[in-house]
């Protein structure tokens, strides 16, 4: 037992004087491992920076866009009393509840009332700055709450867009005075405007609402989703899963990456030459939007499709094949749900670019000036990023944050999609 | 040159390959190779790794058809019945020939779901009732009820590694077919799960026809009552498995299983 230690510890100290020697021990191995250490804290370093620097940017961004956008939900108004009983307006609960009821209160003469009564209210020179059309608030209000009619009512009218200036410390001297002087009577205020959610396309800044346009994009995408899905994943899976690879195939998926990289006006072009050749009464239509938007859409539907499926891994379809499931089995039960996560996320991304595409509507004449919401796929509509487009393109002052307040929205509805996105994903997503 | 032992010619073999060779594009990876499969016994393939032996088990059940290079020519007859002539419907062949793989691969779905799944899209099952009972057997079969039956609606995925390879042999056996093809089946186990793989082929040999491929010579040894050898594309030997390891005829049987190379 004392001799096998002995020769043990003998070794030992031979194995120690080897260890001394070996390489990883001397002073200069230490000098490039702190080297090593040193561009590892460097490169970190420059990671770091380069995600501060695109965090403060995005920061300002959204920042800059929420001070000036808080505004566009925000208008200028002036309170107006109005007397129905005296005013002579007549009318009730039927007759203000049907679709003509604007027409008849026009023929009553509502607008000579509504100025009648701004005039009585504000002075001459303040009813000078009521918005031309204010009368039909009052009557959209009337329409709504027929009971009005039997008592005076205040209204908070739209002022015009120059004395919205003025209110804003910016325009003619005279205009400014006249809004200080408004302001101080309690008369005049800038209040939160709903209805900027609600109303369409307009002349002036203080009536102009974002609903047409909205609702024109929801309409276009409804349209680009059902046309550029279906056909997108019927594609990939085709491709991926049945057809030979051959020449043919080779050749139709350079066209289809091709397709995805083509500049988005392009698409535009063909839309108007194509789909409004076959139906030129349906200019400006969500529909003919949406389709040239779907060709659009398509190809990075077949793209993110393909390589869904691709990552769905074979021995999933061999397990299938093998108990005998035929290839149309092994695709619908088996790689369509596993791919479907991928192919999801692929289309809302999609997606989203088609919904803030300009440059194909422009085309297609949805850059029109549509002063009611689209009731159908076939009738007059702008969409979101156009509307943006068409008001910074405006003259007067007030459209500036009216364009801000677009541009929340259109951010909001993006954001809206690519947290749909998300938790498709995450509800479908599976592990294997 | 291919040494068969005596009696290994069976008139009622349930499965025959005549002069079965298959091409990836110009190589060929399996060269003329007839053999019969017994219905009643478990027989191994063992060889070298590329030396052709899961390629061969794969011809089968056809599942070479899914390997756009692959080229599969001679005839494999199942009862008589040439599977590899074009008018072989496939999806029956595979209902009557099951298989189970190198790496499990159960369904991302429940546990109930992947046994049902088979029987379900051959419609072998008509009421949910005869479907749990289907599903009942063939986890019974496969030894795995009893570790499951509280959780039947749990992923598969789930299971370990051992478990989610005898769900995969309870899925083949599933749909009651007449012969079942392993490649490798344990390969990627411990120990003890192998163990319980081996135990359950020793179960299931005799109602189905087995063949295993492998690349453990002890687990030849241990499951199957015939083995064939493999070198380079060619069936070096076939005979008892008892026999091959006790008394090859060939020279590189013998330096195979006595762990000259490989």
């Amino acid at each position: 037992m004392a001799t096998t230690t002995a020769d043990m510890g003998s070794g030992r100290s031979a194995t120690k004087q080897l260890n001394a020697d070996r390489p990883t021990r001397t002073a200069a191995f230490e000098k490039r491992l702190a080297k090593r250490y040193r561009a590892e804290r460097i490169f970190k370093l420059m990671g770091q920076a380069a995600i501060v620097f695109s965090v403060a940017v995005l920061i300002f961004l959204l920042g800059n866009m929420l001070i000036n956008g808080i505004g566009g939900f925000q208008r200028a108004e002036l309170t107006v009393p109005i007397d129905f009983p005296a005013s002579g307006v007549s009318g009730d609960e039927v007759s203000l509840s049907a679709p003509s009821a604007i027409q008849t209160l026009e023929m009553q003469g509502l607008p000579d009332i509504t100025e009648f009564y701004a005039e009585e209210a504000l002075g001459p020179e303040g009813a000078a700055q009521v918005s031309d059309d204010a009368w039909r608030d009052v009557a959209a209000a009337l329409m709504a709450e027929p009971g009005m009619i039997e008592r005076t009512q205040v209204f908070n009218l739209p002022a015009s867009s120059d004395l919205a200036a003025g209110l804003a410390g910016e325009g003619s001297p005279e205009m400014q005075a006249l809004a200080q002087q408004l302001v101080s009577e309690g008369k005049l205020a800038e209040n939160w405007d709903l209805g900027f959610m609600w109303r369409s396309d307009a002349t002036s800044p203080q009536q102009v609402g974002i609903w047409g346009a909205l609702k024109g994009s929801i309409l276009t995408m409804i349209v680009t989703l059902l046309l550029a899905f279906p056909i997108g994943v019927l594609a990939a899976l085709y491709l991926e899963e049945y057809a030979p690879k051959n020449r043919w195939t080779d050749l139709i998926e350079v066209s289809i990456n091709n397709l995805a990289a083509v500049p988005s006006i392009i698409f535009g072009l063909l839309g108007l030459a194509v789909f409004l050749a076959i139906f030129p009464n349906f200019r400006s239509a969500p529909l003919i939007g949406g389709m040239t938007l779907a060709l659009m859409t398509m190809p990075v539907i077949v793209i993110s499709g393909r390589n869904a499926i691709k990552a769905v891994p074979p021995s999933i379809r061999d397990g299938a094949l093998a108990v005998g499931a035929s290839p149309v089995q092994v695709v619908f039960h088996h790689v369509l749900p596993l791919a479907l996560p991928g192919m999801l996320t692929g289309t809302i991304i999609g997606m989203a670019r088609a919904l803030g595409e300009t440059a194909p509507l422009l085309m297609i004449g949805m850059r029109a000036f549509v002063a009611t919401p689209p009731d159908s796929f076939t009738s007059p509509a702008t969409v979101l990023p156009v509307q943006i487009f068409l008001w910074s393109d405006e003259i007067d002052r007030g459209f500036v944050e009216r364009t801000s307040a677009a541009i929340i929205v259109l951010l909001l509805f993006l954001l809206l999609m690519n947290g749909l996105a998300i938790y498709l994903r995450n509800k479908f997503e599976k592990t294997w | 040159m291919t040494v068969i032992h005596e009696n290994m010619e069976d008139a009622d073999a349930k499965m025959k390959a005549r002069s079965v060779s298959v091409y990836y594009g110009e190589k060929k990876a399996i060269d003329d190779v007839s053999i019969d499969i017994a219905p009643d016994y478990v027989t191994a393939f063992i060889g070298p790794s590329g030396c052709g032996k899961s390629t061969f088990l794969r011809c089968f059940n056809r599942m070479n058809d899914t390997i756009s290079l692959a080229r599969v020519t001679g005839n494999i007859e199942l009862e008589g019945e040439n599977i590899l002539d074009d008018t072989m419907d496939v999806v029956q062949l595979r209902a009557r020939v099951g298989m189970v793989f190198q790496k499990p691969n159960p369904f991302p779905k429940s546990i109930y779901e992947n046994i049902a799944y088979g029987p379900k899209i051959h419609g072998l099952a008509e009421k949910k009732a005869d479907l749990d009972a289907v599903v009942e057997k063939s986890l019974t079969r496969a030894g795995l009820w009893a570790e499951v039956k509280d959780r039947l609606d749990d992923s598969g995925t789930a299971l370990s590694g051992g478990q989610q390879q005898r769900l995969c042999i309870a899925r083949a056996i599933a749909v009651d077919p007449e012969v079942i093809l392993m490649d490798e089946p344990a390969s990627a186990l411990d120990p003890i799960a192998t163990a319980k793989i081996e135990e359950l082929i020793d179960e299931l040999s005799g109602r189905y026809a087995i063949v295993i491929v492998t690349h453990s010579m002890q687990q030849a040894a241990r499951v199957s009552q015939r083995t064939a050898f493999f070198h380079l594309g060619k069936m070096v030997e076939y005979g008892p498995t008892s026999d091959i390891f006790t008394n090859p005829i060939e020279e590189r049987t013998k330096d195979y299983i006595t762990g000259r190379y490989g």
